[in-house]
């Protein structure tokens, strides 16, 4: 169900904030991918991932993560998408490997705040019919 | 014999021609006391040839028969340089006059014997390049033999596209079209399997192990698209490998996975699972279209970007290049889309239905593979009158 926004996290414009602000006005399914462009604060990303039911980061113009972000679209889910720049593509990497506790590629999808898969298990868990139901309960499906 | 004659008439010049012509003939005609007569045999012509024949013929000792000829080479070096040293020797100052048209025509010989001796390298040069060039040919005419049988099986056309390929990517392929041929041959003996075993209902678990073979050939397809795609991408994408009516439904370098679903006949519970697999599937196809969309808009972009001007646009290409490595994920995740729907297919099904699946699956590439030897083999259109 959506909620209605309060203003004040309306002004506290937090990535996370904009992404639910826009899944309120524009409705789940529609709408554009919202970019972002990874900038050197290491913070960010972290702050990116907790905050975001879903969140996929890949390398600018990768067509993968376009692929990744188009079937995410289908389903109803309105992915925030992080396209890193190549000079920040290793710290972003590092920074999520942290996060995961493991190695992490390109492209990368993080559901509740922790790592999912790339394309492939994005793809299996799709066809399984497995991926749904996580996505609904990270909140990143309201239907 | 002409022809050494000949040889040796044309390399030296043409006022020597003639008298080194008239001296060879008169040394063999009649042995003088400056040729011993086993060096006259070994200077015959005749002999010479049969030396060079048997090289030819043998096919593979050229060396032990250029020692031979080096050697009697040298022994007529060595022994006109003698004779002519003996010549040399006794001259007095009052017969210098006497022996110099003598040393004259001893220089001449000598310098014939020269020039023999180049020419006589210089062919054999020519042979074995010519001997080189011919293994090298015999080569590539039993791989384009073996090419285009693999072709001419599959009704399609395969050899157009090696052209100005490296020897990898070539070889890369040509491994890969043969493997493929003798995979249709096992997917062929397996429908047959599955055919005579469902009409024998034969024990669920007997079936069960013809299911899973049949859908590991099919994984083992894949694995072998993905080696080959590292080679050459644009080949696999471009179904050469596929008969000319497969090619038509081709997507992403294989079949649609969306086309695993037509099947019947099926529970309510394994319809609404089904349904669900196909929504599924389609979307996955769908995702995967668009990124495919997407990359080709990129490669565009980038190959037509920058200035007009004439060769400056290596960079742009080079880009393109780098971009289009993704070509291979894209193979890679099709494959994987084919693989992950064929398994879900096999969970929702029964294994007698996954048989009759599987049989229903190799049947209808079967039937496309026929269409497309019928479609070649056409009759002629009638020519406009």
């Amino acid at each position: 169900m959506q909620e209605a926004i309060p203003y004040k996290s309306y002004m506290a414009a937090t990535a996370g904030g904009r992404s639910r602000l826009h899944n309120f006005l524009e409705g789940a399914g529609n709408g554009g991918e919202h970019r972002l462009v990874a900038n050197g604060c290491e913070n960010s990303v972290t702050k990116l991932v907790v905050e975001n039911a879903v969140i996929v980061f890949g390398r600018r113009g990768c067509c993968m993560c376009h692929v990744v972000n188009r079937l995410l679209l289908g389903l109803g889910v309105n992915p925030v998408v992080c396209e890193v720049n190549e000079e920040k593509e290793e710290a972003v990497l590092h920074e999520l490997s942290v996060i995961n506790g493991g190695g992490v590629q390109f492209p990368a999808v993080f559901v509740g705040g922790k790592l999912f898969g790339g394309l492939d298990r994005v793809m299996s868990t799709h066809i399984t019919g497995e991926l749904v139901p996580i996505l609904k309960e990270a909140g990143a499906l309201w239907l | 014999m002409e022809e050494s004659k000949l040889s040796i008439a044309l390399d030296i010049n043409s006022t020597c021609a003639k008298v080194a012509f008239v001296i060879i003939s008169k040394s063999m005609n009649s042995p003088t006391p400056q040729f011993v007569p086993s060096r006259l045999s070994i200077y015959e012509p005749i002999h010479q040839i049969g030396i060079w024949g048997e090289n030819f013929k043998r096919n593979g000792n050229p060396n032990t028969s250029t020692s031979l000829i080096v050697e009697v080479d040298n022994k007529l070096e060595n022994e006109s340089e003698t004779t002519s040293h003996e010549m040399l020797a006794p001259t007095n100052n009052y017969e210098q006059e006497a022996s110099k048209p003598i040393d004259k025509i001893q220089r001449r010989l000598a310098q014939n014997r020269e020039a023999a001796r180049k020419s006589r390298l210089r062919k054999k040069a020519y042979v074995q390049q010519l001997e080189n060039s011919r293994l090298k040919l015999i080569q590539l005419e039993q791989e384009l033999q073996r090419v285009t049988q693999q072709g001419l099986y599959m009704g399609g056309v395969s050899e157009g596209s090696h052209i100005g390929f490296s020897g990898t990517v070539t070889s890369g392929i040509a491994a890969f079209e043969m493997e493929y041929g003798r995979w249709v041959d096992v997917q062929h003996r397996q429908i047959c399997e599955l055919r005579t075993a469902l009409n024998a209902h034969i024990s669920d678990i007997e079936l069960r192990i013809l299911v899973k073979s049949g859908m590991g050939h099919y994984f083992e397809l894949f694995r072998m698209k993905s080696t080959v795609a590292k080679a050459d991408v644009f080949y696999v994408i471009s179904g050469v490998w596929k008969t000319s009516a497969e090619r038509f439904f081709s997507w992403i370098g294989g079949f649609r996975p969306s086309e695993l679903l037509k099947l019947d006949p099926l529970t309510e519970q394994q319809i609404l699972e089904v349904c669900n697999l196909k929504q599924s599937c389609q979307q996955a196809e769908d995702a995967l279209s668009q990124g495919m969309e997407k990359l080709q808009e990129t490669v565009s972009s980038t190959v037509a970007g920058g200035p007009v001007a004439e060769d400056s646009y290596i960079p742009q290409v080079a880009t393109a290049m780098e971009k289009l490595e993704a070509l291979v994920s894209f193979v890679n995740q099709a494959d994987h889309l084919r693989q992950e729907t064929l398994q879900q297919m096999s969970r929702i099904l029964t294994t007698r239905q996954a048989a009759r699946g599987l049989l229903a699956l190799g049947e209808y590439f079967h039937r496309l593979r026929a269409l497309s030897t019928l479609w070649a083999t056409r009759p002629p259109e009638p020519s406009l009158p």
